[in-house]
């Protein structure tokens, strides 16, 4: 598998198991659900998933 | 002064039926019909002042992610299943256990909706240098003005929502996201369309229509990509 396919392929991931999912607020001990992922400085991944949910 | 609470938490993967069979690496946290997939984890790696940090680390959070897809991922097809979001974590199996109390009859209404079916995923990607000259051989300048048509916005919206449409008809329920930009992508195509559905299991309908829009836009420079089938990420919400 080359690096490229690699990437996206965990772009794909990121894009669910960061962005999907049921989000338990409130009562979770712990949770990145809650933190906004423009602020964590992931340089291009992150941030362009983060900002990209944003404009949609 | 001496630390002696153990640092560990209960990481949340995900909500099954209490009957199903743990993934591996994982325990089940049972409360009536439901259980929780649960993994222990160190605090000093998941601990809320190391967090943030770590989500930085681009090689742990691609570790973590995967682990988390691979959990899920192993009731595919097997095991109906409501997907957590990454990074629910408890410090105790009690508060897992209020977690299946307090939000049981939503966990098993999304249980029911996703029973039997699985998510795919399916792209559409345009590239111009993929249009097909046509037959009669009006070529070179058909091409150039096809590509320009195509790649204008409106026309690419066109195409991914009649897609999107055809799709949702075949599939039990349908979410569109919005494509992702080629900086994440890393590709010179054009993603068109970036969307996910239900599927029954073993249902060919979605698969051939797949299949037929393959066929159509091929001569347009489009392709569609089909991925999972995937835990029902985008189905896990029991008001969506």
């Amino acid at each position: 598998m080359t690096a490229l396919a690699e990437q996206v392929t965990l772009v794909e991931l990121v894009d669910r198991v960061l962005h999907k999912g049921v989000v338990i607020a409130g009562d979770v001990t712990l949770s990145v659900a809650g933190v906004d992922l423009v602020y964590l400085g992931l340089r291009v991944l992150l941030a362009s998933v983060a900002s990209l949910e944003e404009e949609w | 002064m001496i630390e002696t609470t153990p640092a560990v938490g209960w990481y949340v993967f995900g909500i099954v039926p209490s009957d199903a069979a743990p993934a591996p690496g994982t325990s089940l946290v049972e409360r009536g019909p439901l259980a929780a997939v649960a993994a222990e984890v160190s605090l000093a790696e998941f601990g809320e002042d190391v967090l943030p940090e770590r989500l930085n680390d681009r090689a742990w959070l691609e570790e973590k992610v995967r682990v988390h897809e691979a959990v899920l991922q192993s009731f595919v097809g097997a095991t109906p299943v409501v997907p957590l979001r990454f990074g629910a974590i408890y410090h105790d199996v009690d508060d897992v256990r209020r977690l299946l109390a307090e939000r049981g009859e939503r966990f098993e209404a999304v249980l029911e909706r996703v029973t039997g079916r699985s998510e795919v995923g399916v792209k559409a990607w345009f590239d111009p240098a993929q249009v097909t000259r046509p037959a009669a051989g009006t070529g070179r300048e058909y091409l150039q003005r096809r590509s320009k048509e195509l790649s204008s916005a409106r026309d690419a919206t066109a195409v991914a929502s009649e897609a999107h449409a055809r799709l949702a008809a075949a599939a039990d329920a349908a979410v569109v996201n919005r494509p992702q930009p080629r900086e994440l992508t890393g590709r010179d195509e054009q993603m068109l369309l970036n969307g996910a559905y239900l599927v029954w299991d073993g249902d060919d309908r979605f698969a051939t229509e797949v299949a037929h829009l393959a066929e159509e836009h091929a001569a347009a420079g489009i392709t569609f990509e089909l991925t999972g089938p995937w835990p029902p990420y985008n189905f896990a919400e029991d008001d969506a």
